[in-house]
C-alpha cells in the first residue's frame, strides 16, 4: 500500500516536480500572536465558498429559471426531492454566513493594517472580492422568484434609476426592462450562476496566489521585534489542521441552522399585487438602504439618493485604495486615523443596520 | 510502558480520526446522492399539465385530472374535440363531473349545470368553469392555463 | 261626495274667471269650429286652472282675426308632434315657480326622470300617452287614465299588443297583465281596492327602467325594499289580515342576506318565489317545486324521500315545515337528529325507525366533521414545522364536498344512500391523517438525521482537537 503511494508520487513528481512544491509548503509558517485568530476568516470565507459553490451546482439540477418555473421549482426542490430542503437552506445560510465572514475577515485585516506594502493588491482583490460577493447575494435573493425577493429587488434596483442623465437606461440594463419581470429573473440568474462565478474564481485564484507567494502578513509591531521572540507555527500540518477543525464546526452550525431555521419559501411573487409591508433588503444592504432612506429629497442641489450613492461609492473606492494613500504605515509609523476612520466606518454600519431594523 | 501507552492513545486517536472523517464524508455524501436521486413524482408543473394520449380518451367522456393543486376537468365532445375547465364548482367549490346523459358538466353538490362551453345553464352556481386551453401535440394531450 | 262638491265648486269658479278674461280661441272654438277639444277642455284640470289653449298651442288668444290669431308671428304651433309635445307641457311642469303660482306640488323633475327611462323617447311615450290631452285629470281623479283601477289596463294597451312590442322589444312578455289578473293584486284592484299594487307602485310612474337596471325599482336587489314599502307597513296593511314582518325576516335570511349583503343577484328576491305579475303566496304542495327550482337537488331527493309521500297527506308545508320561509336561517347540522335543536323530533317519537335514522346520520356526521378537522389540524402541525403537505391539502379539498353531498342527502331520509355518500370522506379522513403524520414523523427523523451527523462532526472536532495538541506537543 505505501509502496504503491510512493510509486504513484514518484509519478507525479517525476511530471511535474511537485516535490518543490511539498518543500515550499512546509516551509511555510504563519505568524503566532495575540491577534492570530483573526488569520482564520479568509479561511473560513473559502470554506463557506466552497459549499456554496457546490450545494448552487446540485440546486441547478432541478432549478428551472423563469416567471412560471422560478418560485414552482424551488417549491419542489423543498418539498419533493429529498434533502432539498437541506441543499436549499445550507444554500441560504451559507451566503449569509459567508458575508459575515468576508466582512469579518475584511475588518480584521483593515485593523491589523496587514494591508500595507507589499499586500496592496492581495487587498484591492479582496475588496474585489466582497463586492461580486455582495452581487452574488444580491442576484441569487431574487432567483426563488416569492414576493419578498421581488419586491426588495424592485426597491434594490430602483435605486439606480436615481443616477443621473444615464441611470434610466442603466435601469433598464439591469432589469431587462422598464420594470422587475421575468427578464430581470433571466438577466439575474445568468449573472448568478455563469458571470459571477467565472470573475469570481480568477479573482480569487489570484488572491489566493498572492498570499502564498507572500505568506501571512506580520503585524506592525513585531518589526521592532528581535526576530527570536517572534513565534510561527508550521502552515502544515498546524495551521491547516486548525482551519479543519474550524471548517467543521461551521459545518456544524450551518447544519444547526439548516434544519432548525429553514429557509422560508413565502408567496409566490404576483407584480400586481400590492408591496407587503416591511420590504427590507438583505441586511448587508441595509445600512446602504436605510441611509438612502434618511437622505432629505434633496441634497445641495442634487437628488437625495443619488448624494448617497455618488458617498458610497466614492467611500467605496477611497477604502479600496487605503494602501496607497495610508502612506504612514508603511513608513513603519502608527496611523491612529486609520483606526478612527475604521472604528467610523464599522459604528456607522452596525448602527444604520439596527436602525434599519428597528425603524420598520 | 510511557512510550508504548502513548503510542496506543496516538493509535487510538488516529482510529477515531480515521473513522470520524469516513462518518464525516459518509453524512455529507449520503444526503447528496439521495439528493440527485431524482424523485419518481414527476415535476409539478402549474402552468400546463400532461394529461394522458388521445387514444385514453372516448368521445362523450370527461376526466378529472390534477391541475397544480386543484382539479380539472377534460372533455372529450361526441365530434372528438378536446376541451378543458377548472373542475371546481364557482358555487361552493365541490368538485363537477362529466354527465352522459345530461350532455353537460354537472356538479353533485346542489345539481349544478354547466354547458360544454363551460357556462352556468341551471342550478345555484353564479359564474362559469373558468376554461383552459386544450393542446393535442402529436399524440399527447397538455393542458395549460392561457385560454 | 265631498271631493265631487269641491270639483264641482272649483269648475265653477275657474269658468267664471275664463269667461272674464274671454279666451279667444276657446270661444271661437266652442261656438263656430265646435270640435272635440273644446268640448273636452272644460274638464281639464288646466282649464280649471285658466290655462288656455294659446298657452300650448301658441297664437294669440285676444285676437279676433282668425289669420292673426293662428299665425307664426304669435307664435302658433298647431298641433304639436312628437318630442314638441314634451316641450310644451316642459315649459310649466318643469319650473318650480311656475307651478307654485298654481300653488302645485306635482314634482318638477318628472321629465327629467322620463326622459332617462325606457320610455323616454317620443316614439315610444310622450305625456299625453298616458295622462290624455284636453281631459287630463289629476291622478287621485277616478276618471284618470292613471287613476290606479284604469292605470293597468293603459299600460296594457300597449303591453299587451304583442304585435306592437315587437318593435321596440321583442324579448320582452306580454302577458304581464293576463298573470297580474291572477295574482292577489290583480284580483282585488278589479273589484275595486285601489289600495292593492298596480303597475307603477312596483315599477314606479316616469323613472321606468329595466328589471336587469340597477336604477329600476324592480332590480333584484332594490326589489325586496319596493315591496315592503306597502307590505312592511303595518297601518297600510291592516284590514288584509296578513303579517307585514315578511322583510324584516327576509333581510335576516340565507337568501336576504346573500342577495342584499353579498350582492350576489342569484339570490332569490320576492319575486323568484311568489312570482312577480303573479304575485301570490306558493300553495303548500308547490313548496318543494318552488324552491326546486334552486334547489334541484334536494327536491328531487325529498320528493322519493318517504317523507313527501306522508306530507301530502297530513297537508304538511314541504320544506318549509323544517327551514321556515321568509327567515330561512343558514342550515346547521343540529337541525338533524335527535337533539332538542333539531326539527326531526317536531314528528319522530323516541323509538321509531325515524328516530333512530336521524340520530345514526347526525352522528355520522359529526363523526366525519370532527375527524376531519382532527385531520387539518395535523396538517397544519405538520406544516408549521415546515413540512409540505400540499397533496393531503388538495386530497382534504374533498372532503368539504363530501360533507355538502351528505348534507343534501339526507333529504331522502335513506340510511343506506346516505352511508354510500359519507363513506368515502372517512377514507379521505383517514389517508390524509396518516400523510400528515408521516410528515410530521420526517420531521422529527430529520431532527435525528441532524444530531447523528452533527455527533460525528463533534466526535471528529474533538478527535481533531487532541491531534494538533498531539503535533505540537511533539514539537
Amino acid at each position: 500500500m505505501a509502496k504503491f503511494g510512493e510509486r504513484l508520487f514518484n509519478w507525479f513528481d517525476e511530471r511535474y516536480k511537485i516535490r518543490g512544491f511539498i518543500e515550499f509548503m512546509s516551509h511555510k509558517s504563519v505568524p503566532q500572536h495575540r491577534h492570530s485568530i483573526w488569520y482564520y476568516f479568509g479561511g473560513v470565507s473559502l470554506f463557506l465558498f466552497i459549499i456554496q459553490v457546490v450545494t448552487g451546482i446540485l440546486l441547478l439540477l432541478y432549478y428551472r429559471v423563469g416567471e412560471d418555473s422560478s418560485y414552482e421549482s424551488v417549491q419542489f426542490i423543498v418539498s419533493k426531492v429529498k434533502f432539498g430542503w437541506l441543499i436549499r437552506s445550507i444554500h441560504s445560510w451559507s451566503a449569509n454566513l459567508m458575508i459575515l465572514a468576508v466582512f469579518i475577515h475584511m475588518f480584521s485585516v483593515y485593523f491589523t493594517k496587514a494591508y500595507r506594502k507589499p499586500r496592496e493588491l492581495t487587498w484591492v482583490t479582496g475588496f474585489l472580492l466582497l463586492i461580486l460577493s455582495l452581487t452574488f447575494g444580491f442576484s441569487g435573493y431574487l432567483l426563488p422568484w416569492n414576493e419578498l425577493a421581488f419586491f426588495a429587488t424592485k426597491v434594490g434596483t430602483e435605486i439606480i434609476g436615481s443616477i443621473p442623465v444615464i441611470g434610466k437606461e442603466l435601469l433598464i440594463i439591469v432589469r431587462g426592462g422598464e420594470d422587475v419581470t421575468g427578464a430581470t429573473l433571466s438577466r439575474f440568474f445568468g449573472l448568478h450562476v455563469a458571470i459571477l462565478p467565472g470573475i469570481f474564481t480568477v479573482i480569487l485564484f489570484i488572491h489566493l496566489l498572492f498570499v502564498q507567494i507572500q505568506g501571512m502578513s506580520e503585524p506592525p509591531e513585531w518589526e521592532k521585534l528581535p526576530p527570536e521572540k517572534r513565534k510561527y507555527i508550521p502552515f502544515f500540518p498546524n495551521f491547516l489542521l486548525r482551519d479543519l477543525l474550524l471548517w467543521l464546526i461551521i459545518l456544524n452550525i450551518l447544519a444547526v441552522l439548516a434544519v432548525f431555521f429553514p429557509w422560508d419559501l413565502g408567496k409566490k411573487a404576483d407584480p400586481f399585487a400590492p408591496a407587503p409591508a416591511g420590504i427590507k433588503p438583505e441586511w448587508y444592504f441595509l445600512f446602504m438602504y436605510q441611509t438612502l432612506k434618511l437622505l432629505p429629497p434633496k441634497v445641495l442641489f442634487i437628488e437625495g439618493e443619488f448624494f448617497g450613492v455618488l458617498i458610497f461609492t466614492v467611500a467605496g473606492i477611497l477604502w479600496m485604495l487605503v494602501p496607497f494613500w495610508d502612506v504612514k504605515t508603511e513608513k513603519g509609523y502608527r496611523n491612529r486615523l486609520i483606526n478612527y476612520i475604521g472604528l467610523f466606518v464599522l459604528i456607522y454600519m452596525i448602527t444604520m443596520t439596527i436602525l434599519g431594523y428597528a425603524l420598520s | 510502558m510511557v512510550q508504548e501507552h502513548r503510542s496506543s492513545r496516538r493509535n487510538f486517536l488516529n482510529y477515531i480520526l480515521g473513522f470520524g472523517f469516513l462518518g464525516w464524508i459518509i453524512s455529507v455524501l449520503y444526503p447528496i446522492i439521495r439528493y440527485i436521486i431524482p424523485p419518481k413524482i414527476p415535476e409539478a408543473k402549474v402552468k400546463s399539465v400532461k394529461v394522458g394520449k388521445v387514444g385514453d380518451f372516448n368521445p362523450g367522456t370527461g376526466t378529472i385530472f390534477k391541475f397544480g393543486n386543484k382539479p380539472g376537468i377534460l372533455i372529450r365532445l361526441e365530434t372528438g374535440e378536446f376541451r378543458a375547465f377548472s373542475a371546481v364548482c364557482t358555487h361552493l367549490d365541490c368538485t363537477v363531473q362529466y354527465r352522459e346523459d345530461m350532455k353537460a358538466i354537472w356538479c353533485a353538490c346542489h345539481n349544478g349545470v354547466y354547458d360544454l362551453n363551460g357556462r352556468n345553464i341551471s342550478g345555484p352556481p353564479p359564474r362559469p368553469l373558468e376554461a383552459f386551453r386544450v393542446i393535442v401535440r402529436g399524440d399527447e394531450i397538455y393542458v395549460s392555463k392561457e385560454g | 261626495m265631498r271631493r265631487f262638491i269641491v270639483l264641482i265648486l272649483s269648475l265653477f269658479i275657474s269658468v267664471s274667471a275664463l269667461s272674464q278674461t274671454g279666451d279667444g280661441c276657446y270661444n271661437c272654438h266652442k261656438d263656430a269650429v265646435g270640435d272635440k277639444a273644446t268640448e273636452l277642455y272644460p274638464g281639464d284640470v288646466h282649464f280649471k286652472l285658466g290655462i288656455s289653449c294659446a298657452d300650448c298651442h301658441g297664437g294669440d288668444k285676444t285676437s279676433d282675426d282668425m289669420d292673426v290669431a293662428m299665425s307664426k308671428e304669435k307664435g302658433y304651433i298647431g298641433v304639436p308632434k312628437g318630442d314638441k309635445i314634451t316641450s310644451v307641457c316642459l315649459r310649466c311642469h318643469s319650473d318650480d315657480a311656475i307651478m307654485g303660482k298654481f300653488g302645485s306640488k306635482i314634482d318638477v323633475k318628472q321629465f327629467k326622470l322620463f326622459k332617462a327611462s325606457v320610455h323616454g323617447k317620443s316614439e315610444i311615450a310622450t305625456c299625453v300617452t298616458c295622462h290624455g290631452v284636453h281631459n287630463i285629470k289629476k291622478v287621485t281623479d277616478p276618471a284618470s287614465p292613471v287613476y290606479p283601477t284604469s292605470e293597468v289596463r293603459l299600460c296594457s294597451r300597449c303591453h299587451s299588443d304583442a304585435n306592437y312590442m315587437k318593435r321596440f322589444n321583442p324579448a320582452l312578455p306580454t302577458d304581464q297583465f293576463e298573470k297580474y289578473k291572477t295574482s292577489v293584486h290583480g284580483q282585488r284592484i278589479l273589484k275595486g281596492d285601489v289600495k292593492v299594487a298596480t303597475c307603477s307602485d312596483c315599477h314606479s310612474a316616469h323613472d321606468i327602467f329595466k328589471a336587469n337596471d340597477p336604477r329600476s325599482t324592480v332590480f333584484a336587489s332594490t326589489l325586496p325594499k319596493t315591496c315592503a314599502k306597502c307590505h312592511s307597513d303595518a297601518d297600510y296593511m291592516r284590514g288584509y289580515k296578513i303579517p307585514t314582518d315578511q322583510y324584516e325576516k327576509y333581510v335576516q335570511s340565507v337568501h336576504g342576506k346573500a342577495l342584499l349583503e353579498k350582492g350576489d343577484l342569484s339570490a332569490p328576491a320576492c319575486n323568484d318565489c311568489h312570482g312577480n305579475h303573479g304575485a301570490i303566496p306558493p300553495g303548500v304542495k308547490s313548496i318543494s317545486h318552488v324552491c326546486g327550482v334552486c334547489h334541484a337537488l334536494n327536491a328531487e331527493m325529498f320528493s322519493r324521500s318517504p317523507h313527501a309521500e306522508v306530507f301530502e297527506k297530513k297537508n304538511i308545508p314541504q320544506c318549509e315545515i323544517c327551514h321556515g320561509n321568509h327567515l330561512i336561517e343558514h342550515p346547521t347540522d343540529e337541525m338533524l337528529g335527535v337533539s332538542t335543536k333539531s326539527t326531526c323530533i317536531k314528528c319522530h317519537k323516541e323509538g321509531d325507525k325515524g328516530f333512530e335514522v336521524a340520530r345514526q346520520m347526525r352522528d355520522m356526521i359529526d363523526t366525519l366533521v370532527v375527524r376531519a378537522s382532527k385531520a387539518k389540524a395535523i396538517l397544519d402541525e405538520a406544516e408549521y414545522k415546515g413540512m409540505d403537505v400540499s397533496d393531503a391539502r388538495y386530497e382534504m379539498n374533498d372532503v368539504p364536498q363530501i360533507l355538502i353531498k351528505t348534507r343534501t342527502v339526507i333529504h331522502t331520509a335513506n340510511l343506506n344512500e346516505f352511508k354510500e355518500t359519507i363513506e368515502p370522506g372517512y377514507e379521505i379522513v383517514d389517508r390524509v391523517t396518516k400523510s400528515g403524520l408521516d410528515a410530521i414523523y420526517e420531521y422529527y427523523f430529520r431532527r435525528w438525521g441532524l444530531g447523528i451527523s452533527t455527533l460525528i462532526i463533534t466526535v471528529l472536532v474533538i478527535a481533531l482537537y487532541l491531534k494538533i495538541k498531539q503535533i505540537e506537543k511533539k514539537r
